[in-house]
């Protein structure tokens, strides 16, 4: 109980005045780092404001104080508990750098949920694929787009407009921009939608795979299965191998939603999302500038054998790289496995 | 909860975090309307930011406005991202609109949110603003304690209201030379125990905000209170309360309330 509100006050207000005004250079300094002196002083202070705070609380009937009391506790706590990063830490080239070998290594961690994600895509390919091999009714419903439906129009359009895409680099270029951001907004949306513990991003990924399967087969019936190869696999052979990895990323967050509280390190989790999304994003980049720059030049220009020869070295290097590159097993999953499985 | 004392917040909703010395302190939490102000403010000003950007670009590529289009698209885009992203992340929780809005976030133990978290919650966003304006988002900050949005929930961290406060200053009724309910100590006391918390601060609210009321407001609460406290908490003696003003009435009350509570005065 705190008998004289006034006089406590009036006793109490220097050292409150002094941790305010200490907090306030802390705070303001880009470093946020304190030398011992001051992590003696702040300590000190933190120490008894936080007994006055509770003295306030619990002996006193001054909601205004103690607001004000509670609101410099919290300051002071967080600069007291929280370890911001150095600068040293955030301006190396070197771990910047790290992170091209820490993405795939991440995606052989989380391994599993691509495998989920390759099998619910093949599921919706091979759903896609027969319904419009046995049922021609189905194109309809699953190519809502004209041009998907009748592949002869479209590829008549396209070697058509040959000239036309020949002669604008400029054109491609903002093509190009256009398809990264959207496509990175789509594999986004994928890992997001972990969220919903998984179920949009199988619906997600189970859509694409249905459209995916249909297309190659209305293509392929119609004996231009050569033209489709050719002109989706330079691209393809990045744009698609992302998206799986998006779902990846999403079943990731749905199983880490899924887990006890107190089992989720969230700390690594968020570590381990962000390496797959920016993995993705920087390898739709790539898929986006071949899209718009190689994709759309057909057979006069660039012979289809080539382009598939391109798409296939392409899918070739990628799996070298998210297969070999980094460390093939991390520390963690050498002391889980054993020491007799690391060699 | 028991807490023992109330809140003057607009919002009720508050992160209670308890320290490992054993202090326990609230952070009061943002509404959605303050989040949707800061959001908007932000947005304007990567709209402004890419728009110039624009014009540089332009200016730049004006020969081949192909390649401009190709790098304001891109460059909105990873803005559009980034912008929230890196300042909160090395801005300790604040964008400009946050800031100006006196907004924070913070992680959901009381810490600052460090740089991934800043991410993740920003990343997430693509799925907080679906179906159309933030429906999704808006939905998990009104059905979740702390009023988090999906991307909060992922990445642990929340929005704090920082509006600055100075210490409070003494109050005119804790000062009064005389105050004529400290003769009769025995119902002063009785007032000062049956009042609840939330009753003396209406009463020190009321007092405090005098001179923004209407006279006829004032008038009305005044007397409200005053008959209040009179015939439910503590009947003082008519002949004193007869010769006081529903205001003095008020102010004597919390003179007794929250003054000097040592009995030396009291009985002086």
């Amino acid at each position: 109980m705190i008998l004289d509100l006034e006089r406590f006050q009036a006793q109490a207000r220097p050292r409150w005045s002094a941790l305010e005004s200490l907090l306030t250079v802390l705070e303001d300094r880009p470093s946020r780092r304190l030398n011992l002196a001051e992590t003696e002083q702040l300590q000190e202070l933190y120490a008894h404001t936080a007994t006055d705070l509770n003295r306030v609380t619990h002996g006193a009937l001054a909601p205004d104080l103690r607001q004000y009391l509670e609101r410099l506790v919290a300051r002071a706590y967080a600069e007291l508990y929280y370890a911001p990063p150095t600068r040293s830490e955030i301006w190396q080239p070197r771990r910047w750098l790290r992170f091209f070998t820490a993405f795939p290594e991440a995606f052989r961690r989380q391994s599993r949920y691509f495998t989920l994600a390759v099998l619910i895509t093949a599921l919706g390919c091979a759903l896609g694929g027969l319904a419009v091999r046995y049922d021609p009714a189905a194109v309809d419903v699953l190519l809502p787009a004209d041009y998907l439906r009748n592949p002869g129009q479209r590829i008549n359009e396209e070697t058509k407009g040959q000239n036309r895409h020949s002669n604008s680099a400029q054109m491609e270029a903002a093509f190009s921009a256009a398809l990264i951001t959207h496509n990175i907004q789509v594999a986004l949306l994928a890992a997001a939608l972990g969220v919903t513990f998984g179920i949009g991003t199988a619906l997600l990924l189970f859509e694409n795979g249905v459209l995916l399967g249909a297309v190659a087969v209305r293509y392929t019936q119609q004996g231009f299965g050569l033209f489709v190869t050719a002109w989706l696999l330079p691209h393809g052979a990045f744009e698609i191998p992302s998206i799986l990895i998006a779902g990846q990323a999403g079943f990731y967050l749905a199983r880490l939603l899924l887990r006890r509280r107190e089992d989720r390190d969230m700390r690594r989790a968020m570590h381990e999302w962000l390496l797959l999304i920016g993995g993705l994003a920087m390898m739709l980049v790539w898929a986006g500038m071949m899209e718009a720059f190689f994709s759309q030049h057909h057979e006069p220009v660039l012979p289809y054998g080539f382009k598939v020869a391109v798409g296939a070295a392409e899918l070739g290097l990628l799996t070298v790289y998210l297969l070999l590159v980094g460390q093939r097993k991390t520390a963690a999953e050498e002391q889980v496995s054993g020491p007799s499985e690391s060699k | 909860m028991t807490d023992p004392q109330p809140t003057r917040l607009p919002t009720v909703a508050e992160l209670t975090v308890a320290t490992p010395e054993g202090v326990v302190f609230r952070l009061p939490l943002a509404g959605p309307a303050a989040r949707l102000y800061a959001m908007l403010l932000d947005t304007a000003i990567v709209l402004a930011a890419v728009n110039g950007l624009g014009w540089v670009v332009y200016a730049i590529f004006a020969k081949a406005p192909g390649f401009g289009v190709m790098v304001i698209t891109l460059a909105e885009f990873a803005i559009g991202f980034a912008y929230a992203a890196l300042l909160e992340g090395f801005w300790n929780g604040q964008t400009v609109g946050k800031r100006l809005l006196h907004l924070r976030v913070i992680d959901q133990t009381g810490l600052p949110l460090r740089v991934e978290q800043a991410w993740v919650r920003n990343l997430m966003r693509v799925f907080d603003a679906l179906p159309f304006a933030y429906l999704f988002g808006g939905i998990s900050v009104l059905s979740s304690p702390l009023m988090q949005r999906f991307g909060d929930r992922v990445a642990g961290t929340l929005v704090v209201r920082e509006t600055p406060l100075a210490p409070p200053a003494e109050e005119f009724w804790t000062r009064q030379k005389y105050n004529s309910f400290l003769d009769f100590p025995a119902i002063a006391m009785r007032l000062r125990r049956a009042a609840t918390p939330e009753l003396a601060s209406l009463i020190q609210d009321a007092l405090r905000r005098r001179n923004e009321l209407a006279p006829y407001a004032r008038r009305e609460i005044f007397r409200e209170l005053a008959t209040y406290l009179q015939n439910e908490i503590a009947p003082f003696p008519d002949e004193l309360v007869e010769m006081l003003s529903d205001e003095q009435y008020l102010i004597n009350a919390a003179g007794a309330l929250f003054g000097d509570q040592r009995l030396s005065r009291i009985q002086r």
